[in-house]
């Protein structure tokens, strides 16, 4: 009887979504498993290696490894006054192992970051090791730099014994920590990065206006054309987006050359009557830019405009509205999604140029990727490209959520 | 077709000169693309119009330097295996989500179409470090892996949209005539999304080949691939060998470009 | 009642003048070609009247909707003229037609509310405000969508759809609505249900109304007048009665409804009836036009005009003996397909109780009246 009870009562809603998820789990999993080893290749070939280098913009492993020994005695060090003789003691036995080690140089420099002179004051100790007395050694150390009795330079050893720091992150956004640790803006000689984002997100907003204005119009009539016109006029549109990049911005490079052929037609037409400096200026590296970017803003305005019905200009203008009305108040509100999708991606891609600045860019065009590699390649400061790479990386993954919210990962077409 | 039958004449007057408009922007797309080819073609070595001589000096140049031609055999290598390794999983991947029950829809294709939208030097820079603890920097394993990962999402984006016209009857079709799932794969499905497939592949050669960040900071001189060489000849002296390269580069782009149209037209014939 | 309606019967009240002030539109000698080879539109001359419902009714292809779309302003007739109320409108831009429109599909604006769709006509008309807002509330309560306002399309079902699209073209009191197969993506009820809706709104407004259709049925249903196009020709222009009891050719008799149609050659006329001859020789007494003895010509036959032989008819009629092939039970009425005239087919179409007995392969014995069968010569 029971039996019969529990059979007939239909399963309640809970019980009903729970018996759903059961009998659709080995579907869902089987799915999953097709698309596992993408995503696994994906995490370790390109999510881990960024995360890595990411996490360098706030490791700060130079203190806490080369002055083992100085950073616990400071430990018990309350910040006032210039640390005991036992501090000081540590200091010259860290630095006797960091000179076998020949890891000196690389204390010197990641302490210079925090104060200027740092690195010759740890040069200079190191290098007079060996001539230091017997006896009390904090003495010895201010003959060599009274700065060594500043409980300031102290304050800097000990707050840079812990693993994690902020310095690289609040450089890159021009803040800095003073000795007790307060944040406030660097002097105006040193905040430079504030700028060079700005930079980037103005060249990167010139860019996408500039698409936009010569992409409408053009992806409107090829729209409009027949079709056999309209192949003609995709495939120059699609050629440019095929040709590498490189490749591109090698022709601007030719283009723009002071003995270029914009300046040899300029100056056959007469238009100009001396040689213009294009190369290595704003207006080069956007025109360039703009030429690289202008099919990723035209094809998915295209594709929107394709979809738009004749029937809807035909009903505007039969309930009376003029041609121009009829196209800004039905036409364009109805182009507006793959506007969005064009000008976000060439915004999120402009973001992160780095060849076209290098190559057609003067130094002040030079944008946030172009200092990351600099970072790397010439400064071998991983810390600082760290921290830029956070921001431009915060600065992308913000407007491709935007266009993930507002066009969705499964709307990207190819071609 | 330009104009619909009742524009007006203010109306077929503001067309001519958006066409006008849209005719020169498509010549400012175009037009660099025209520069290159004659410049490589030129006996001159300084890069001005018109061209008095034609030659094809800077190939042979280009030919008979082993390191163009070692950066362009090791571009062609990188490129056939990560293309290879690429099509692969990202095939895999597509074929799981499009199936309907699969789990984090969104979520997971915002992950795999990351890769395309990442600023470079962050990808280029992070394999650089993390490949560096592997071992793997100055090999052409590490160009290949992280390459492949750059090219995954636009075998997924490809294929996903090959299976959007797939019908899934001709699944349930094959599975009731009593192929089992594996065969109906192969017999089926498999050949009906090979177009897509296929296109897939060409993009992921593509932007293997074209590549130059990522391989700029994995490669040594072993390595060097054909765009790495081209960069730090521009940067270093722009030369007429340079225009050849890029010639060459382009002549690769566009023959894929032929070839992707190509199936293109046979998948709608 | 509103201001819609009150107008209309203003306009409704005008004393008719001469009788080309009663035609809204006259289509005069018109041509359309799109290519320069082939006539979509051959030599269309037509009168729509003042505040009549005239259906262009024809299969795809056959010019209707061109000739709509040339009414609309749309297209530009190749040659010939086009008067909106005694005014060559050829060269006019639609907008300044002031023609109401509903497009296959609606065309309702995406991105725009139901109100303001339905206000758009209004903006461009100098209709502001108060007034405006009243106006397009008044439409929607015609359609039965008040409420409805703030609504996107895409949020409406097909039928509110359909309604938007009606109020839309309706709201500025246009001279003349047309309608391009305005419910061909509505459910069969939904599509009945409208019909006689549409029909209703234009009787007691009193508006002119164009409209296409391929669906027989709703042009019979809705129509004053039909003209039947084929091959970018009208065929038939006359009122769906006429339409359906006197086909002019065989077209015509094919296309609207069912018809069962029967070669035969002329043999002579008989006390003002048409005697044809049928293959196996038998007389059959029609109506219709008639050409000379022995030409070859066609008889059409509705399939529920041809009954059970009672012996009870009255009038001049026919007996036709018949070999049943086939029975189909279609609820009320049964179909029987039948052969006769030697091996002629033709279907009948019974009452459900009269065919009950019948099976096939018997012999049955059934009548037609002479005005049923209808000579066509073309």
């Amino acid at each position: 009887m029971a039996q019969t009870m529990s059979l007939a009562t239909p399963l309640s809603r809970p019980d009903l979504r729970a018996a759903l998820r059961r009998a659709e789990r080995p579907n869902r999993l089987r799915a999953l498993a097709l698309a596992l080893p993408a995503l696994l290749f994906l995490i370790v070939t390109f999510g881990a290696p960024i995360g890595l280098f990411l996490t360098t913009a706030v490791r700060n492993p130079e203190v806490r490894h080369i002055l083992p020994q100085t950073v616990s005695t400071l430990d018990q060090w309350d910040g006032q006054g210039v640390p005991g003789e036992e501090a000081f003691a540590a200091l010259a036995a860290d630095l006797a192992r960091a000179k076998e080690n020949s890891t000196a140089a690389a204390l010197g420099k990641r302490l210079n970051y925090e104060s200027a002179g740092m690195r010759s004051r740890i040069m200079s100790v190191t290098r007079h090791l060996g001539s230091f007395a017997d006896g009390p050694l904090a003495p010895q150390f201010i003959a060599l730099d009274p700065a060594w009795a500043d409980t300031e330079l102290w304050a800097i050893i000990k707050r840079n014994g812990a693993p994690v720091t902020l310095y690289y992150l609040l450089t890159a956004v021009d803040l800095g920590q003073d000795a007790t640790g307060g944040i406030g803006r660097v002097a105006a000689d040193q905040a430079v990065f504030l700028d060079i984002l700005g930079r980037t997100l103005w060249i990167a907003g010139l860019v996408t206006v500039a698409t936009l204005l010569l992409g409408f119009p053009t992806a409107y009539v090829i729209s409009l054309a027949p079709a056999r016109v309209a192949g003609l006029m995709l495939l120059m549109v699609l050629l440019p987006l095929w040709t590498s990049l490189l490749v591109r911005t090698t022709a601007w490079v030719v283009l723009l050359q002071t003995d270029g052929v914009i300046n040899q037609v300029l100056l056959a037409l007469g238009l100009t009557t001396e040689k213009l400096q294009l190369m290595l200026t704003r207006f080069g590296t956007v025109t360039a830019m703009t030429h690289i970017q202008l099919p990723f803003t035209i094809l998915p305005i295209l594709s929107v405009m394709k979809s738009i019905s004749e029937g809807q200009m035909r009903a505007a203008r039969s309930l009376g509205a003029p041609p121009l009305a009829a196209f800004w108040r039905i036409y364009a509100p109805q182009t507006l999604p793959g506007v969005a999708a064009g000008c976000l991606m060439t915004f999120i891609l402009s973001l992160g140029y780095y060849i076209t600045p290098a190559l057609v860019g003067g130094p002040r065009d030079q944008m946030v990727s172009n200092f990351i590699a600099t970072y790397i390649n010439r400064d071998l400061n991983w810390g600082m490209a760290a921290a830029l790479a956070c921001l431009l990386l915060v600065m992308t993954l913000s407007i491709y959520l935007a266009f993930l919210r507002i066009v969705g990962a499964e709307r990207i077409k190819l071609g | 077709m330009w104009l619909p039958a009742y524009a007006t004449r203010s109306e077929r007057l503001g067309r001519l000169f958006v066409v006008l408009f849209a005719v020169a922007v498509l010549v400012f797309l175009i037009g660099p693309l025209f520069v290159v080819f004659p410049l490589s073609v030129s006996k001159d070595p300084f890069f001005t119009f018109p061209i008095k001589e034609y030659s094809w000096r800077w190939y042979a140049d280009f030919f008979e330097n082993t390191r163009w031609t070692k950066s362009l055999v090791n571009s062609l290598i990188a490129a056939v295996f990560s293309t290879a390794l690429a099509t692969l999983l990202g095939t895999l991947a597509a074929l799981g989500i499009s199936r309907p029950g699969f789990p984090w829809r969104k979520a997971v294709m915002a992950l795999m179409i990351s890769p395309m939208i990442m600023p470079v030097v962050i990808v280029a820079v992070g394999a650089y470090m993390f490949f560096g603890a592997l071992g793997l920097t100055d090999t052409r394993t590490g160009l290949v892996l992280a390459h492949a990962g750059l090219a995954i999402p636009f075998v997924v984006v490809t294929v996903l949209s090959a299976l959007s016209t797939y019908d899934a009857n001709l699944t349930r079709a094959g599975a009731s005539l009593g192929a089992g799932p594996v065969s109906v794969f192969f017999a089926v499905t498999l050949p009906l999304i090979l177009p897509g497939i296929v296109s897939g592949a060409l993009l992921a050669f593509a932007v293997s080949f074209d590549e130059v960040i990522v391989a700029l900071f994995l490669t040594g001189a072993d390595q060097r691939t054909l765009p790495v060489q081209m960069f730090s000849g521009i940067r270093d002296q722009i030369n007429p060998t340079i225009m050849a390269a890029a010639s060459l580069l382009t002549t690769v782009s566009i023959a894929l470009f032929v070839l992707l149209s190509l199936i293109r037209r046979v998948r709608r014939a | 009642m509103n201001t819609i309606s009150l107008e209309r019967r203003r306009l409704g009240d005008e004393p008719p003048t001469r009788s080309a002030a009663e035609d809204m539109v006259v289509f005069e000698r018109v041509q359309k070609t799109y290519d320069g080879r082939t006539l979509v539109v051959e030599d269309l001359n037509l009168a729509v009247r003042r505040g009549e419902f005239l259906t262009m009714l024809g299969p795809s292809g056959s010019g209707k909707t061109t000739t709509l779309m040339m009414l609309g302003g749309f297209e530009q007739p190749t040659s010939g003229r086009i008067l909106l109320e005694g005014q060559a409108v050829e060269r006019l831009p639609p907008e300044r037609r002031d023609i109401g429109f509903v497009f296959q599909n609606y065309a309702l604006f995406p991105h725009m509310t139901v109100r303001e769709n339905v206000g758009f006509p209004l903006r461009y008309r100098g209709v502001k405000g108060a007034e405006a807002a009243r106006r397009i509330e008044d439409a929607l309560e015609m359609v039965q969508l008040g409420g409805l306002g703030e609504r996107r399309p895409a949020q409406l079902s097909g039928g509110q759809q359909q309604r938007v699209a009606l109020a839309r073209a309706m709201v500025f009191n246009p001279k003349l609505i047309l309608m391009d197969e305005p419910l061909g993506a509505l459910d069969k009820q939904l599509r009945e249900h409208m019909q006689i809706e549409i029909k209703q709104i234009q009787q007691r407004l009193g508006i002119t109304m164009v409209y296409v259709t391929h669906d027989q049925s709703e042009a019979l249903t809705m129509s004053d007048r039909i003209a039947v196009f084929h091959q970018g020709r009208i065929q038939q222009l006359s009122d769906p009665v006429t339409l359906y009891e006197q086909p002019e050719n065989r077209f015509v008799a094919g296309f609207i409804g069912d018809n069962n149609t029967l070669a035969c050659e002329l043999a002579g006329t008989e006390n003002g009836l048409v005697v044809v001859r049928m293959q196996d020789g038998t007389r059959l007494l029609t109506t219709g036009p008639a050409g000379s003895p022995g030409e070859s010509m066609t008889v059409s036959l509705r399939p529920e005009r041809l009954g059970l032989d009672t012996g009870s008819r009255q009038g001049a009629h026919n007996r036709i003996t018949a070999r049943v092939l086939d029975k189909t039970f279609l609820g009320d009425r049964v179909r029987l397909a039948l052969e006769a005239f030697g091996d002629a087919r033709l279907v009948a179409s019974l009452p459900a109780a009269e065919g009950a007995a019948i099976v096939p392969g018997c012999t049955v014995a059934m009548a037609c009246a002479a005005a049923d069968c209808r000579t066509l010569t073309r």
